[in-house]
């Protein structure tokens, strides 16, 4: 620091202003102290899952070094083969943000995405707390808007699609302004911390079922850490583009408003019963007060609380409950009349949404009860929904845009 | 200010005034392109520093930093305008401490001068050890200058008409030069320049706090932060009001017109503050419900970027205003007593002090 502090001091009182003191005095205490270069950045831990699985410190430890084994940390990524991910990928998409000699940015996760997502991928970034829906955490490897079954991961296109589109009506931005390379840097990078969250969440749920001679200890073998606890996470997110969802061709003769007739009828029918959630008018007031998957682990968790007898592990259970999770929010059915789709507005993605339902989300899926043609009527009828009043069809509407579509 | 009839005769070229205008002129363009830089996270375009990749700041191949990356049009732009603002400021001390100037003016330059290097050498620490707290103080540090680079350019226009210390007052007004304008009789009333003075500039650190924020800052710090930044912007739009309403009887008439001044560009930051929120995290639920929009925002939109930079601006400007405020409403005579009634020869400049006797004489 070039600032010499008698310097400083006798200038204070010239200049007689207080911000300008108190900023000053700052920087001499920040001369003193000295300010050290940034340290380097860590993956956070998952409290709330370790709390649950009540690990000891000991226990904790060991999940954490298994992982920074396997994956590195924030700045250093690894990418475990098994995994097949791309590590000039993730680096250009880790560690903090900088551009490289040809101006090419580095670290773009921690420029576009960790204020809300968080470094680890927890959906603990400090805007986290403004936004609703919350933003999605990653690490139980569940997504909500993509072509596949409903169990299945998203495959990298959808992702792909859900970083140029964003995600309307929500915080999630679109990032259509990035160049593709950008885009699928991130994309890999998602899906390096999604292995990765889903890989402690086994880790940690793996103790239970330790026999007594384990003595609290995970087994170091390669056989256990890889074969048992990430491959299945790994193959899962590689068999993505194989679970693709069938959707029949439209047939070219449809008649459209005898589709939409059919499908109002499904809608308010007992078989698909979208008016359970949605409503009546269609305007999302139906049963309004679920949770998804991510919020309904808080609540349930916290309703156990109420049981526990143990008054230290509750203290920390409850420690846990306000550093490492937000308040639980409500996810309410959508309003249909918005002409806001979340997962895409394109036919076909309302028609991967109701066939399959919203992965992590109360919306469930017609797959099985509802024939393929009778979904298509449906979607008819919902993409119908912005434009008319009472569910019926105006002689006026303006169809015709996204018929086009 | 020196196209009075007094000084047109022989005018001599007030060339503090014309430096320190000049000053505050490129101060504010630096600040965009510091303000920039943050909004675009190009801080890190270069790696180096004092050097550019390397290379002397100064001689960093033109075409390679205008036609370049966006990155590094910005961050090394940013820093080709902090040497030249450093450089003003150096050019001014000459000047102010060469001539005959206020001790009042003395001070405030030499404080500038103080706060650019410091500016200087956090703006290099910031990139040598890649450290988001250097960046916080860095971005506290910036409008502390532009501050006191308004101040110096308001009190180095006043010297148009020559060095007697009448004309260092903030009033033209003859009657008013005679006796000295009489303390605002509302106590309360006194106080609000420096108040909203002093808010202006913490909603400024506010922000910053906000704008550099660690990706590792829990959520709830988060949202306290961001509660304290409105909490701060209810209080400087009620202040703001209240000196264009309440206190317009006790103003001396060039601060009711900064007043006024300072009211508008508040209403306008609290707009751009809106669109600050809605271009980072989308319109809030209840305004969707209203108007809905089938579309996402856009990250790094040329439009939302825009929005975000220049709210950052318009905070800047409104601590200008607020400066030039209180020096026109008792702000000048509390800068001349605490310059006047710093110890002699151990504070103040040579020039200075003796200034200050004259005065008391
Ligand atoms: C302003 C906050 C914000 C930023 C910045 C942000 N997101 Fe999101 N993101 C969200 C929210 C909120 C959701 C959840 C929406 C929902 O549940 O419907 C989300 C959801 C997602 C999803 C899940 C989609 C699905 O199908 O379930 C992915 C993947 C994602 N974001 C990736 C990213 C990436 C990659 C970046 C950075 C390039 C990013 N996000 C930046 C707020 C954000
Ligand atoms: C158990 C309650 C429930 C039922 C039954 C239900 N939904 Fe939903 N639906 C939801 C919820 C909750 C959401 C919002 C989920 C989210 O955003 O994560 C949703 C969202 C949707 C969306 C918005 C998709 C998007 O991309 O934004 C559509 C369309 C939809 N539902 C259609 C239907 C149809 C058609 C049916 C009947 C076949 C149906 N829903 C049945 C609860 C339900």
């Amino acid at each position: 620091m070039p600032t010499n502090p008698t310097l400083t001091a006798t200038s204070l009182r010239a200049a007689s202003m207080r911000p300008l003191q108190s900023c000053l005095l700052a920087l001499v205490v920040a001369a003193t102290t000295g300010c050290g270069a940034t340290p380097p950045a860590w993956f956070r831990s998952n409290m709330v899952e370790a709390t649950k699985q009540k690990l000891t410190p000991d226990q904790e430890r060991q999940v954490a070094t298994v992982l920074l084994a396997m994956f590195g940390t924030p700045d250093d990524p690894v990418a475990p083969p098994e995994t097949g991910l791309d590590v000039a990928k993730l680096q250009l998409a880790a560690g903090p943000v900088r551009s490289d000699i040809v101006g090419r940015k580095n670290g773009l996760y921690r420029e576009h995405c960790a204020h809300c997502h968080g470094v680890t991928g927890d959906a603990l970034g400090p805007t986290a707390a403004f936004l609703n829906p919350y933003p999605r955490d990653y690490r139980p490897g569940v997504f909500k808007f993509k072509s596949t079954e409903r169990a299945d991961k998203p495959t990298h296109a959808d992702l792909v699609r859900i970083l140029e589109n964003g995600i309307p009506g929500t915080s999630m931005p679109s990032f259509a302004l990035l160049s593709e390379t950008q885009v699928d840097a991130l994309v890999e990078y998602v899906k390096y911390l999604s292995i990765r969250g889903e890989t402690e969440i086994n880790l940690m749920r793996a103790f239970f079922e330790l026999d007594d001679e384990a003595e609290g200890k995970l087994p170091e073998t390669r056989e256990f850490l890889v074969g048992e606890v990430l491959e299945p996470v790994a193959e899962k997110w590689k068999a993505a583009a194989d679970a693709l969802i069938p959707v029949p061709e439209i047939p070219a003769d449809l008649d459209l408003e005898a589709s939409i007739a059919k499908g109002r009828e499904l809608f308010y029918g007992d078989k698909a019963n979208c008016v359970k959630c949605h409503g009546p008018t269609g305007l999302g007031d139906g049963q309004a007060n679920d949770y998804d998957d991510w919020n309904k682990s808080i609540v349930e968790w916290k309703k156990e609380l109420g049981g526990a007898d143990d008054a230290s592990w509750l203290s920390r259970a409850k420690q846990v409950l306000t550093g490492d999770a937000l308040e639980p929010r409500t996810i309410p059915p959508r309003n249909l009349r918005m002409g806001i789709y979340r997962g895409g507005r394109r036919p076909i993605d309302i028609y991967y949404r109701v066939h399959a339902g919203i992965n992590g989300a109360p919306m469930p899926a017609a797959k099985g009860t509802i024939s393929p043609e009778d979904i298509w009527h449906i979607v008819n009828y919902v993409r119908s929904l912005p434009y008319t009043l009472d569910g019926e069809l105006g002689a006026d509407r303006p169809a015709l845009v996204r018929d086009r579509f | 200010m020196a196209t009075s009839a007094e000084s047109s005769a022989a005018a001599p070229v007030n060339w503090p005034a014309v430096v320190a205008w000049t000053l505050l002129a490129t101060t504010a363009v630096l600040l965009s392109f510091g303000a920039l830089v943050t909004t675009y996270d190009a801080a890190m375009a270069v790696p180096d520093w004092p050097g550019t990749f390397g290379h002397n700041m100064l001689l960093f191949p033109f075409a390679e930093w205008f036609w370049g990356p966006w990155d590094l049009f910005l961050e090394h732009g940013h820093r080709l305008l902090g040497a030249t603002v450093g450089m003003l400021t150096l050019l001014l001390a000459a000047i102010v401490f060469s001539g005959r100037s206020s001790p009042t003016l003395r001070w405030l330059v030499a404080a500038a001068v103080v706060l650019v290097v410091v500016q200087g050498a956090l703006g290099g620490l910031r990139v040598i050890l890649d450290d988001k707290t250097v960046a916080k103080v860095h971005a506290c540090t910036g409008p502390l200058f532009f501050a006191v680079a308004t101040a110096i350019a308001s009190i180095a226009s006043r010297r148009g008409r020559g060095a007697d210390r009448a004309a260092d007052r903030p009033s033209h007004d003859p009657a008013r030069e005679v006796a000295a304008p009489p303390p605002p009789s509302w106590a309360l009333g006194a106080a609000v320049p420096t108040v909203l003075l002093v808010a202006a500039y913490l909603q400024l650190v506010a922000g910053a706090q906000l704008r550099h924020a660690d990706a590792t800052l829990a959520p709830t710090t988060f949202r306290w932060m961001v509660i304290l930044h409105l909490l701060g912007a209810a209080a400087v739009t009620v202040l703001a009001a209240l000196a264009v309403v309440a206190w317009q009887p006790h103003e001396p008439p060039a601060a009711r017109r900064w007043s006024r001044v300072i009211l508008a560009l508040v209403v306008c930051q609290s707009l751009l503050g809106a669109g600050a929120w809605v271009f980072t995290w989308g319109a809030p639920a209840w305004i969707q419900e209203a108007w809905p929009v089938a579309e996402a925002i856009r990250a790094r939109s040329p439009r939302g970027a825009m929005v975000v930079t220049a709210h950052v601006l318009v905070g800047m400007a409104i601590l200008g205003s607020a400066v030039a405020m209180a020096l026109e409403w008792g702000g000048m005579e509390r800068l001349e007593r605490l310059v006047g009634a710093a110890p002699r020869g151990r504070s103040a400049p040579p020039r200075a002090a003796a200034g200050a006797v004259g005065r008391v004489a």
